[in-house]
């Protein structure tokens, strides 16, 4: 590794970490405000996810006497940490990832795990009935929702690689070659439930209802955080935010991968904040569609369930979604344009 | 750089950025409160009930995955049901994906 290298990959990752819990604690907040207001009530100010980090700094982070305090501690620190680096992989605001060269989608499907097996770590050690059901739903639950995930992945980078010529797994190609426009009418079809597909997913992979057994207040306690407190439970509160913009940010790179600045004759400034901001704003919108208003909108799932769900639907759905992506280019082509 | 026919990925690049993000997050970790009340609060919440033993609670290996084995228990009874132990039973299973494969690849690579 180079001197150069180097630099850029401290200063890149201390960069990415400070935008990343600002903008993960942002999303946090105006998740809240909307659910808040389906609801029908006020909500808290939108900068409420940072007084409750402040405050959760602040208070007694008990270890219980049972727990393996080391793994206990450790948990959370590993979770935001692998969170953080999951995002130097993945384009922001049209530009290619920080860690460009470097890591491909495969790495960020790895990457994803992380966070969750660092939760079910700091599960297992809480020493507590709860938290092990948990930790174990946990687990069931990625093992449901990893092989959709990564049929949606290679799917897409199967149709990359049929279109063109490249490093089809890296999300920089695929963001510099919008999918929709490479696609007929089948591939479109097949488009369409491949991000429906990753849609469902993402709720789970941020322990998020329908998909949040792992967690489950009303049933088990909060599950394998149920122990945690203080500034162990700030750190994955804060993971929780970095991850959320983290996946919202990979599907707008992989499917919505588009910017308005060529519209405008602007400079390169204006137009670096135009796309920006119409980034965070793609950013939103899937947060809105894939968490908030599902969480607001439906129950709770069992495991079973949330076990059939990924295994049956939503396999099915990516399979669905690969083989129509084939038959585009290999039966029938029908260009929708 | 490690690399396939397809991908690729630095593990020394993605290790330095990891401690980094590590050491940002141990800082901040580092800057909550230490000190926890001992006694009553160090017992697992088990909304008010005594901990049983360890032994009651505890989650054997074989039922970690629980809910993944009772959503497919009708696959997983149907492979139980054909796990016999029975070596005719088994050279019979591979005679028979045997003649399958061959009447669905073999054969027709053959007439063509």
């Amino acid at each position: 590794m180079t001197g150069e290298l180097f630099f850029k990959v401290v200063m890149g990752t201390i960069g990415m970490a400070i935008f990343a819990i600002l903008l993960g604690l942002s999303f946090k907040g105006i998740d809240r405000k909307i659910a808040a207001h389906m609801q029908s009530r006020v909500g808290p100010p939108l900068r409420q996810p940072f007084w409750d980090v402040g405050k959760l700094l602040i208070k007694d982070s008990v270890v219980p006497k049972n727990a393996v305090s080391w793994l206990f501690n450790f948990a959370p620190v590993i979770c935001l940490a692998s969170s953080i680096t999951l995002l130097l992989y993945i384009p922001i605001a049209g530009y290619g990832p920080l860690l460009q060269g470097h890591g491909d989608l495969i790495l960020i499907l790895y990457l994803l795990t992380i966070p969750a097996l660092s939760m079910v770590a700091g599960g297992f050690a809480s020493g507590s009935p709860y938290a092990t059901v948990g930790a174990q739903r946990e687990m069931v639950t990625m093992m449901s929702y990893e092989f959709p995930l990564a049929v949606a992945a290679i799917s897409i980078a199967w149709k990359m690689s049929d279109a063109f010529k490249g490093d089809v797994f890296t999300l920089s190609f695929i963001s510099s070659h919008p999918i929709w426009n490479n696609v007929g009418l089948l591939g479109i079809i097949g488009l369409l439930f491949l991000l429906l597909a990753v849609v469902i997913i993402l709720p789970a992979e941020l322990s998020k209802i329908p998909f949040d057994v792992a967690e489950a207040e009303t049933e088990i306690a909060g599950g394998l955080l149920v122990e945690y407190s203080g500034r162990n439970l700030a750190l994955f509160y804060l993971a929780d935010g970095v991850k959320t913009f983290a996946l919202s940010s990979l599907v707008v790179a992989i499917f919505f991968p588009y910017n308005i600045s060529q519209f405008f004759a602007l400079g390169s400034i204006p137009a670096f904040i135009i796309d920006f901001l119409f980034f965070l704003l793609k950013v939103s919108l899937v947060m809105l569609f894939a968490v908030t208003l599902v969480r607001v909108g439906v129950a709770r799932l069992r495991i079973t369930q949330v076990v059939s769900t990924y295994w049956i639907a939503v396999t099915l759905m990516a399979l669905l979604g690969l083989v129509l992506l084939m038959w585009d280019s290999q039966i029938l082509t029908i260009r929708w344009w | 750089m490690l690399e396939t026919t397809g991908g690729y990925w630095s593990p020394i690049v993605w290790i330095v950025a990891f401690i980094v993000a590590f050491l940002m997050a141990y800082i901040m970790w580092g800057m909550g409160e230490k000190k926890h009340a001992k006694g009553e609060q160090e017992k697992p919440f088990l909304s008010g009930q005594d901990e049983p033993s360890k032994e009651a609670v505890h989650v054997r290996a074989g039922n970690i995955y629980w809910g993944f084995t009772e959503t497919l228990s009708g696959y997983y009874d149907f492979m139980k049901k054909i796990h016999t132990g029975i070596i005719n039973d088994y050279v019979l299973w591979f005679l028979g994906m045997a003649a399958i494969f061959f009447l669905a690849i073999v054969l027709p690579g053959v007439i063509m």
